[in-house]
């Protein structure tokens, strides 16, 4: 069962993430960023080598984001989740931007 | 327009909140929902002097409002002034308005920024007293 | 909701408050493109029966008589909606705009108005076709139309 949003804040687990960019093409506020690159994995008995999108980075503006949470219904893979955490508060404008590590180490609701 | 409301820190208490809540501002609820939770307590005469003061600005920041947020950071001579809720932050799901002034932060140097939509009013005693309060929490 | 020609708008705002209707709940405008509709709702306070006017006004040159002698409380919907939708209302008491303060070119809320900030801004869902080479769509961010892309 989907977890109920509690406003806290929404966090990423990276190895879901497969870079698909659907949760940056529907936010409204355009506060999701991600860049990533293409990996050819060989498989074994596999004719040809599997094209792979590897995350190198995640972010999301913590300034812009209206906690709709759109981006955690549409991901496809369940890669973001919302989390109870709220010591997020910055000294400076840039500081609302989190990134993977950040978004990653909050708790993620059961 | 402005609401002139002091508290102090339940944790804290020689930490004032002054509170400017703009024209449009949600944000005020949750100001109200710490104050109803115990975490901020409505100023009292018997409280002393403040060692520090922290004016609240929360709402949005729209073309004719600036005049009142910047009459209101110099009401307060000397307090840090805290952007509460991503529109005062930074204009927000607004930021592509118009008429929409993209945060406080145009108007008057701004100390602390609460993210949120709005910030929970643990959120807001985080970035107050540096930490937590409300563990998990739900709302 | 009833439609009425622009020219009989002001006589047919006049006719509802003499019928009762004095309390204006609404004025406000539609950009449907080559035109506009303002729209306004006034109740009846003895019975709270409300009904709703629409009229029609040319895009290029909306003008409309005010419905201020009939309804006061138009004075301010009108100027509101002056200067966001760019309707003229003619024999408007004070015509001043109502809350923008800075010089807007064009009205904010016609559709053929950019969203600056949304052009100008980089969408973080564009695919740079340099590094992406699987063929996609054009896509345009969402709130950000076709023919502001055009215009110069």
């Amino acid at each position: 069962m989907t977890a109920l949003p509690r406003r806290g804040v929404i966090a990423l687990i990276p190895d879901d993430c497969t870079s698909c960019l659907i949760c940056v093409q529907e936010c409204p506020t355009w506060c999701i960023s991600l860049d990533s690159h293409t990996e050819q994995v060989a498989e074994p008995g596999a004719r040809r080598p599997r094209t792979v999108s590897v995350l190198d980075r995640f972010t999301i503006d913590f300034g812009l984001c209206m906690y709709c949470g759109i981006c955690v219904d549409v991901c496809p893979f369940d890669a973001l989740a919302w989390a109870p955490d709220v010591d997020y508060s910055a000294a400076s404008r840039p500081g609302l931007v989190q990134d993977t590590g950040t978004l990653a180490s909050w708790r993620i609701d059961d | 327009m402005i609401e002139g409301r002091t508290y102090r820190v339940a944790e804290a208490p020689s930490l004032r909140v002054q509170v400017a809540n703009l024209g449009l501002a949600c944000c005020a609820l949750e100001v109200e929902s710490a104050v109803r939770m115990g975490l901020l307590i409505p100023e009292a005469e018997s409280d002393g002097p403040a060692e520090r003061t922290v004016l609240l600005v929360s709402g949005t920041v729209t073309e004719p409002l600036v005049p009142v947020v910047e009459a209101a950071v110099l009401s307060v001579p000397g307090a840090s002034v805290m952007a509460f809720g991503a529109c005062a932050s930074t204009g927000g799901p607004y930021w592509d308005a118009p008429t929409v002034v993209n945060g406080v932060d145009r108007v008057a140097p701004v100390d602390r920024y609460v993210p949120g939509c709005p910030p929970r009013p643990d959120a807001l005693i985080d970035a107050l007293v540096g930490r937590s309060v409300v563990d998990g929490g739900s709302s | 909701m009833t439609t009425v020609d622009a020219r009989e708008w002001a006589g047919a705002l006049s006719e509802a408050a003499s019928k009762g209707y004095v309390y204006l709940d609404l004025l406000t405008a539609v950009d449907d493109g080559d035109r506009i509709d303002v729209i306004a709702r006034v109740l009846d306070p003895s019975t709270m029966d409300a009904v709703m006017l629409t009229t029609s006004v040319a895009s290029e040159d909306p003008l409309l008589p005010s419905i201020v002698a009939s309804h006061p409380a138009a004075a301010w919907h009108e100027r509101e909606t002056a200067e966001m939708f760019g309707v003229t209302f003619a024999g408007h008491p004070d015509p001043r705009p109502l809350i923008l303060r800075s010089v807007h070119e064009r009205p904010p809320l016609r559709r053929s108005t950019p969203l600056v900030e949304r052009l100008a801004t980089p969408w973080p869902a564009a695919v740079d076709p340099a590094v992406e080479r699987r063929p996609r769509r054009q896509q345009l961010p969402p709130g950000v139309r076709t023919e502001w892309v055009d215009q110069p």
